[in-house]
């Protein structure tokens, strides 16, 4: 049995963590509410740009106003180079938030890999860079900071990178990977195709009367509508991102109250268990001298 | 008397609903103005200011710097990047968003003299607030 100073030292401690553990999820669910805000308003621009991207698209497909040559919709024949951009936390202590990205960064370089084709990853994030550095990949390029504070402007000029590259045909494929907020308690991982793009993918609109474009070239039109629809894209996952962080960590940080808890009451049990023994010892020995004495 | 809904959104959210009763966007061919029952019609928009009438009369003015417009019989959905509204309670405060207006316009576009007319029509629509 332990000795008791031992036990309540331990005890403090425990409570002592306990104490840090509660208040960190008070934070997250503070933060993690002001993230969903902002996940809620971008929304509105969300729904803006697929409404107008699919009603365009409808209505190049409908009255055949130009074909649709550009790379932004076309997918090369052989897939040679894959630009590879995924969101992690900055910051750890939120359970398997970040090694679940991680994984499935992991199984799609497998995937390509065993293609032939060339993985070019790029990491937002801390916790992303570090592991990958560590396992010895080679990073294009890392940010970090921006998972922990999105902002549109940086957020697109990280993507333009990728997207002028895409252009000139020094790579194929981009691919978004993000573990994004399903609702408080789960988060999904999300792995987006961002170029090409896939016109089919939007859902066809009846069209009641024909769009006026203006330049009058739709292709013109679309193009820049895609750029912003790909810049917004990561933006969106980067706040989806940070929203689902916060949720992890809450979750987490949950936990770790309730074990911690846990902890403590089973360390009283064996405090008062081992106070109560050292009593009937001291007892029994006082019985013992006096039964000596006699 | 007919309005229209216009609604504008950037990335951060929605800055704009509300119905009016014209309202005069900067295109990328040229500005242009709606008014109800006007046709579909889908325009890019280069650095400058929408111009809103409302209902009442009152004017506003919205600065961006990059977007579309998407119009039809009774809406104008206005998608921007970036938009600064010039308005505020005092001089100083007008005086503040103007210049942040500026900094917007210039950072979006490199042509100097679409710049000159921008900041112009930035100071005017400032003093009809």
């Amino acid at each position: 049995m332990a000795n008791l100073k031992d036990i309540k030292r331990k005890i403090g401690s425990v409570k002592n963590t306990q104490k840090t553990t509660r208040a960190m999820k008070l934070v997250s669910t503070a933060k993690l509410r002001r993230a969903e805000e902002v996940a809620k308003r971008s929304k509105f621009f969300e729904n803006a740009i697929n409404d107008t991207l699919a009603e365009i698209a409808s209505s190049i497909k409908t009255y055949k106003v130009g074909g649709i040559k550009s790379r932004y919709f076309i997918e090369p024949e052989a897939i040679g180079v894959v630009d590879l951009i995924f969101i992690t936390a900055d910051k750890g202590l939120c359970g398997g938030f970040n090694y679940q990205t991680i994984k499935r960064v992991r199984n799609i370089i497998e995937e390509y890999e065993a293609k032939g084709a060339k993985v070019r990853l790029k990491a937002i994030g801390k916790k992303g860079i570090e592991f990958f550095k560590f396992q010895g990949y080679e990073l294009a390029e890392s940010v970090v900071g921006l998972s922990s504070a999105p902002e549109y402007k940086k957020a697109a000029e990280f993507i333009q990178a990728s997207v002028q590259d895409y252009l000139e045909e020094k790579i194929d494929k981009v691919i978004l990977v993000h573990n994004g907020y399903k609702n408080m308690i789960t988060q999904e991982i999300k792995q987006v195709n961002l170029l090409p793009i896939d016109i089919d993918g939007f859902e066809t609109k009846e069209i009641t009367s024909q769009l006026e474009l203006e330049p009058d070239e739709g292709e013109k039109v679309l193009e820049s509508l895609i750029n912003k629809y790909i810049e917004f894209n990561i933006y969106f996952a980067l706040i989806d991102s940070l929203a689902a962080e916060h949720s992890a960590r809450m979750q987490a940080m949950d936990a770790a109250t309730k074990n911690a808890k846990e902890m403590v009451e089973s360390l009283t049990i064996s405090y008062n268990k081992a106070r109560q023994e050292s009593i009937t010892t001291e007892l029994t020995e006082i019985i013992s001298g006096m039964e000596a004495m006699k | 008397m007919d309005t229209l809904r216009l609604e504008i959104v950037t990335p951060e959210g929605l800055i704009f609903d509300q119905d009016v009763k014209s309202v005069t966007f900067p295109g990328e061919e040229g500005e242009f103005g709606v008014l109800p029952k006007h046709a579909s019609l889908l325009s890019l928009l280069k650095p400058g200011v929408i111009e809103i009438e409302l209902p009442d009369g009152k004017k506003e003015s919205i600065v961006i710097n990059w977007g579309h417009v998407k119009v039809d019989e009774n809406k104008a959905v206005a998608l921007v990047e970036g938009a600064i509204p010039l308005a505020g309670a005092t001089e100083s405060e007008i005086a503040k968003k103007i210049e942040e207006a500026k900094q917007l316009v210039e950072k979006a576009s490199e042509n100097k003299a679409a710049l000159a007319t921008v900041e112009a029509r930035i100071e005017k629509a400032a003093k009809i607030i």
